[in-house]
Order: structure tokens, then C-alpha cells, then sequence
């Protein structure tokens, strides 16, 4: 498998004054032609730091990017920059140029590659009216909604035919439903040119809706990665677990984390259930599973939580269920749902619910 | 006592002062906006860091600035001489103005670059712009209100140190407030002479004030 973007025992530190910070620790990562990746962790766990390693605006202290199989580091200057026409990029704070009209700022890129001024005007005006803003090409930035200035950031982004997109939480300053549009937005322009689309984001949300592949940062650490739907079925490690069968957000990870150390000594006196998660996959959320299982076992069982979302236009869910006290019965009931298809795992103390 | 002659005379002081003025702002920004480019280009944080050309452009600018207007106009006169070919007179004056001028507007242009939004300097070197492309298209673009602010107030300064030159031989209104107003004990001479400098600092801050606001796009 040819990976268009590898990244191989990145470290990258910064040193201040009297302290040295080590943003990242050792990541290891691909990215495949023409996927959508994501790039998920809290703020200040180094996510924005290694999409910059992507295309040199940081230089890892040590490792390897590589991009097409090129290592970036054996590049010269110029060689870097003209790479860098190759990969895009887009921010949350979209970082037009402020002075200059929406059409200048499409042609921007073209202008730096010395386009001629009406040829790049023509390629601007076709990508306005890709990303839907045709009637705003004389308007500036400051006339515009922040949707508005992202869509003219993702034109400008798309001027100079880059094989790479790097989203830098590019929906973070938008709400929910421009968020939605955004991403749409990429989705389509994924399918319809194969671009390979990085996404660094905090917001689950954003990485089950478009992202195919994620890779979840914790402290300057990867600590999982794969396919979404993997992840979201058995997320291993602790943060993919708060992501997956909590829903919270990353920010949300160290609250949780406090409210569960609090919580420890109550939780002990009370009797615990032996819990199960089974995630739902899309031909199993037809069929009434725990219905039938307590007709079946002829049991009931606690539902603790339950919820379905639609993802990627496939209804997906999961269910957090308390089994009974009977050991046998419960892996009879694990037994059962597995064969049904399910995907069952044992939820640990150290995921709320 | 007030004759055509002394009219005259006022009428040409004006012509001197605005003379030396604009002359001195366009040469002094011949020389001030490369130098203050440098500066805020090769500062940390600039786009291209470059610690010993900081260091020896801010010490040489810092040096400059501190000699007094006054000091400087007789400390370089050979150098007057050799350039204008005498050191009285308003040509003449040019000269110091210049050196003075020069220093001050590096600082004022190196300001006004500092604060181009990070951001949009990022974007552009995401996008492979080299320094100068970054310079060229979106330092000084997106930088372009806060340099014409800052022109304004250097155009206002210069008129303030060209009245001053007028003391020591140096032309134009400022010359002539001296000669009647504190020589000859005119002091009418003197107040019409001043009313005209303050009239013209005025209108270099209207004006240099309404083409900061025609030229920016930030507002809808």
C-alpha cells in the first residue's frame, strides 16, 4: 500500500527559556490516498503542532514525514515551497487576507506561482462557485459570516490543485449547523477530486460524520488509531473509550477523569452489575436484539444507556447494558449476542456511562 | 508694516516648509521602509529570523534616534556640503531631515508589520510564498492602514523638525518666525507664522487620516 503521507517516529520538543516541552512523543502514522483523516485530542495535546510537521511549517526535532515516499527533510527551500502548493491548508481562524477582495484572495496562491492575472481570475471565479459563493467575489472578508470565510479559505485552499488538504480545526469557530455544511462541503470535494483530506479536530462529532481513518492524541502521544468504525466499535485505549462509549469530547476527558476519581469510594459500597457495551452494526439495528434476549434467557437486563446516531448515513449505536448477577447466565447472554452479530465488550470502571 | 513683500515672503516660507517636508518624508522613506522591513522581518518571531542583522540594525536605529534633531543638523553638515554643495538653506536641510527622518520611520514601519495577524502569515508560507512574496503581498497589503497612519504622523514630525532647522539658517516658516518673531520682536509676524504651521499639521492629519480610512477594507 502506497501511503500518500507517513509519519515515522516524530518527536517534536519545544524549548523555552528554562524548561523544554516535548509536544510529541514518537508518532507513528499513514494516511492513504484520497482518504479523509482525523486527528482528534484535547487542546494543547499537540495535534496542531504534528499537522504543522505535515508540511514543515514545524520542524521535527526528530523523525521522519514523508509525503508521496519523499522524506521532507532531504527538501531545499525552494523545493519545500513549491511541495507546499501541494498541500493546502485551512484554519479556524481562516486567515484571509483581510485587505484584499474574495477573488484576491483565491488568486493569491496563483499569483505566488506566477499565474497570469486573468487566467487566475477564471480559476477563482470556477472555484467560488464550487464552494457556492459566485455572487461575493467582489466583497471582502470583513463582509462575510465566518461560513462564508471558510468556504473563500477552502476556494483559495483549492487554487493550487494540492493533493493534501490539512484542516486545522477548521468548524471549530463555526456552529453546528455551518459546521455541518463545512463538512460537506469537504466531503464532497473529497469524492469528487480524491484529494486526501487531514482533519485536525476536538470535536468527535466531526470525525464520525466524514473522517474514514482518526488517530487519537493524548498528551503528544498517538494512543490509537485505525478505520472510525473499528474504533468505534472497540475503542482500546482510555481516551478512545471517553471519545466512543462516552461521547464526550476531549475536552471533557480530564473533568471526567476527576468526577470518577471523586466518585471511586461511593461507587465500591454499592453492589456493581457486570456491564457489557455492544455497539450495533447496520443490519443489526433492525431486529429487536434485546427484546428478543430477554425473551430468550427469560432475564431482564438493565439498559444503562442507550443511543443510536446516524454516521455516515448508516444508523449506528450502542448500548450499555447491566447483566444479571448469575455468572453463567451473563456469558450465556455474551455468548448469544455475539452470534447475533454484535460487537460486545466489557465495560471497565474506568468508563462512565 | 504688513507689505506685499512680507506676504511674499510668508508665501514662499510656505512653499519651503512643505518643500523640505515632503521632500525629506519621500526620501526618508526610501531609506526608512527597507530598513524598517528588515527589522521587522529578521526580529524573532519575524519570518525570517536573523539574530545578528537585528541586533546591529536596532543599535544603529536606537544610536540615531537618541541624537537630538538639533545636534545632528551640525554634526553632519559635511556631509551637507558634499550632497547640496552648501548647509544653509532649505535644499540643505533636506539632508538632516533625511538622516533624522529615516531611523524614525523604520521604527514606525517596523511597528505597523509586527502586527499583520500571524495567521495570515502562516497561511501564506502554507501556501510556498518565499520572504519576499510575503513582504510584498500581505506584510505590506494587510499592514497598508497602519503604514499610512503611521506616514501621517511622520509627515507631521518632519514639519515640526523643519521649523526647527529654520533656526539655525535652515528656510521656510519656521525661519521666519525666528528672524522677526525672537530677532526683530515682530511678534505678529511670528503668531501668523505659527498659525500657518499649525494650519498645515492640520491638514497633513486630515488628509493622511482620510486615506488611512478610504483604503480599508476591514470595515463593510
Amino acid at each position: 500500500m502506497d501511503y500518500i503521507v507517513e509519519v515515522q517516529h516524530l518527536y517534536k520538543t519545544f524549548r523555552t527559556k528554562d524548561a523544554q516541552v516535548e509536544a510529541l512523543r514518537d508518532i507513528n502514522l499513514q494516511v492513504e490516498k484520497g482518504d479523509i483523516y482525523g486527528i482528534i485530542g484535547m487542546s494543547g495535546a499537540g495535534k496542531s503542532t504534528l499537522v504543522r510537521c505535515l508540511n514543515y511549517l514545524e520542524v521535527p526535532t526528530k523523525g521522519s514525514v514523508l509525503v508521496e515516499g519523499q522524506p521532507l527533510s532531504e527538501l531545499s527551500g525552494p523545493q519545500l515551497r513549491k511541495l507546499r502548493s501541494q498541500i493546502s491548508m485551512i484554519f479556524q481562524s481562516f486567515n484571509l487576507l483581510m485587505q484584499k477582495s474574495v477573488i484576491d484572495n483565491v488568486c493569491f496562491p496563483l499569483r505566488i506561482q506566477n499565474m497570469k492575472p486573468d487566467q487566475a481570475r477564471a480559476k477563482a471565479r470556477q472555484l467560488l462557485s464550487v464552494v457556492g459563493l459566485s455572487d461575493k467575489e467582489n466583497a471582502f472578508p470583513s463582509q462575510l459570516s465566518g461560513g462564508q470565510m471558510q468556504r473563500v479559505a477552502i476556494a483559495r485552499a483549492l487554487a493550487s490543485d494540492p493533493k493534501i488538504l490539512l484542516c486545522d480545526e477548521a468548524t471549530s469557530a463555526l456552529d453546528p449547523q455551518t459546521t455541518q455544511q463545512i463538512l460537506e462541503l469537504l466531503k464532497k470535494i473529497n469524492e469528487e477530486t480524491g484529494i486526501t483530506i487531514i482533519i485536525i479536530t476536538h470535536q468527535m462529532s466531526v470525525v464520525r460524520d466524514i473522517c474514514n481513518h482518526v488517530a487519537i492524541i493524548e498528551d503528544g502521544v498517538l494512543v490509537e488509531n485505525g478505520l472510525v468504525e473499528d474504533i468505534f466499535n472497540h475503542p482500546k485505549s482510555r481516551a478512545g473509550r471517553y471519545l466512543v462509549v462516552e461521547g464526550k469530547d476531549p475536552d471533557e476527558w480530564e473533568k471526567a477523569r476527576l468526577d470518577r476519581e471523586r466518585r471511586r469510594g461511593e461507587k465500591d459500597l454499592l453492589h456493581e452489575d457486570r456491564r457489557i457495551r455492544i455497539a450495533f452494526s447496520s443490519n443489526s439495528s433492525f431486529e429487536p436484539v434485546i427484546g428478543n434476549m430477554v425473551l430468550h434467557f427469560g432475564t431482564p437486563v438493565n439498559i444503562l444507556r442507550a443511543d443510536t446516531r446516524d454516521v455516515k448515513g448508516v444508523a449506528r449505536g450502542q448500548m450499555i447494558l447491566g447483566l444479571p448477577e448469575d455468572r453463567q447466565l451473563q456469558e450465556e447472554m455474551i455468548a448469544w449476542l455475539i452470534g447475533r452479530g454484535l460487537a460486545v465488550e466489557e465495560v471497565d470502571d474506568d468508563v462512565d456511562y | 508694516m504688513w507689505t506685499i513683500e512680507v506676504w511674499q515672503m510668508i508665501g514662499r516660507g510656505i512653499f519651503e516648509s512643505l518643500y523640505m517636508t515632503l521632500v525629506s518624508t519621500l526620501f526618508g522613506y526610501v531609506l526608512g521602509l527597507p530598513w524598517g522591513v528588515v527589522l521587522a522581518v529578521t526580529d524573532e518571531g519575524g519570518i525570517k529570523p536573523n539574530r545578528p542583522v537585528y541586533r546591529v540594525l536596532d543599535f544603529i536605529t536606537n544610536i540615531m534616534r537618541s541624537i537630538p534633531f538639533l545636534i545632528l543638523l551640525i554634526l553632519i553638515i559635511p556631509l551637507t556640503r558634499m550632497i547640496v554643495g552648501k548647509s544653509y538653506g532649505s535644499t540643505a536641510t533636506i539632508v538632516p531631515l533625511v538622516v533624522s527622518a529615516a531611523p524614525f520611520i523604520a521604527r514606525m514601519v517596523e511597528s505597523s508589520l509586527k502586527e499583520v495577524d500571524k495567521g495570515v502569515i502562516e497561511a501564506a508560507q502554507s501556501m510556498g510564498a518565499d520572504t519576499f512574496q510575503i513582504i510584498l503581498h500581505v506584510l505590506l497589503v494587510e499592514a497598508r492602514v497602519s503604514l499610512v497612519t503611521g506616514a501621517t504622523i511622520c509627515l507631521g514630525t518632519i514639519l515640526g523638525y523643519s521649523a526647527m532647522a529654520g533656526t539655525v539658517g535652515g528656510g521656510g516658516l519656521g525661519s521666519i518666525a525666528i528672524q522677526y518673531g525672537y530677532y526683530r520682536y515682530q511678534a505678529d509676524i511670528m503668531v501668523v507664522t505659527v498659525v500657518l504651521l499649525v494650519l498645515l499639521q492640520q491638514i497633513f492629519q486630515l488628509a493622511g487620516m482620510t486615506i488611512a480610512s478610504g483604503i480599508d477594507r476591514r470595515r463593510s
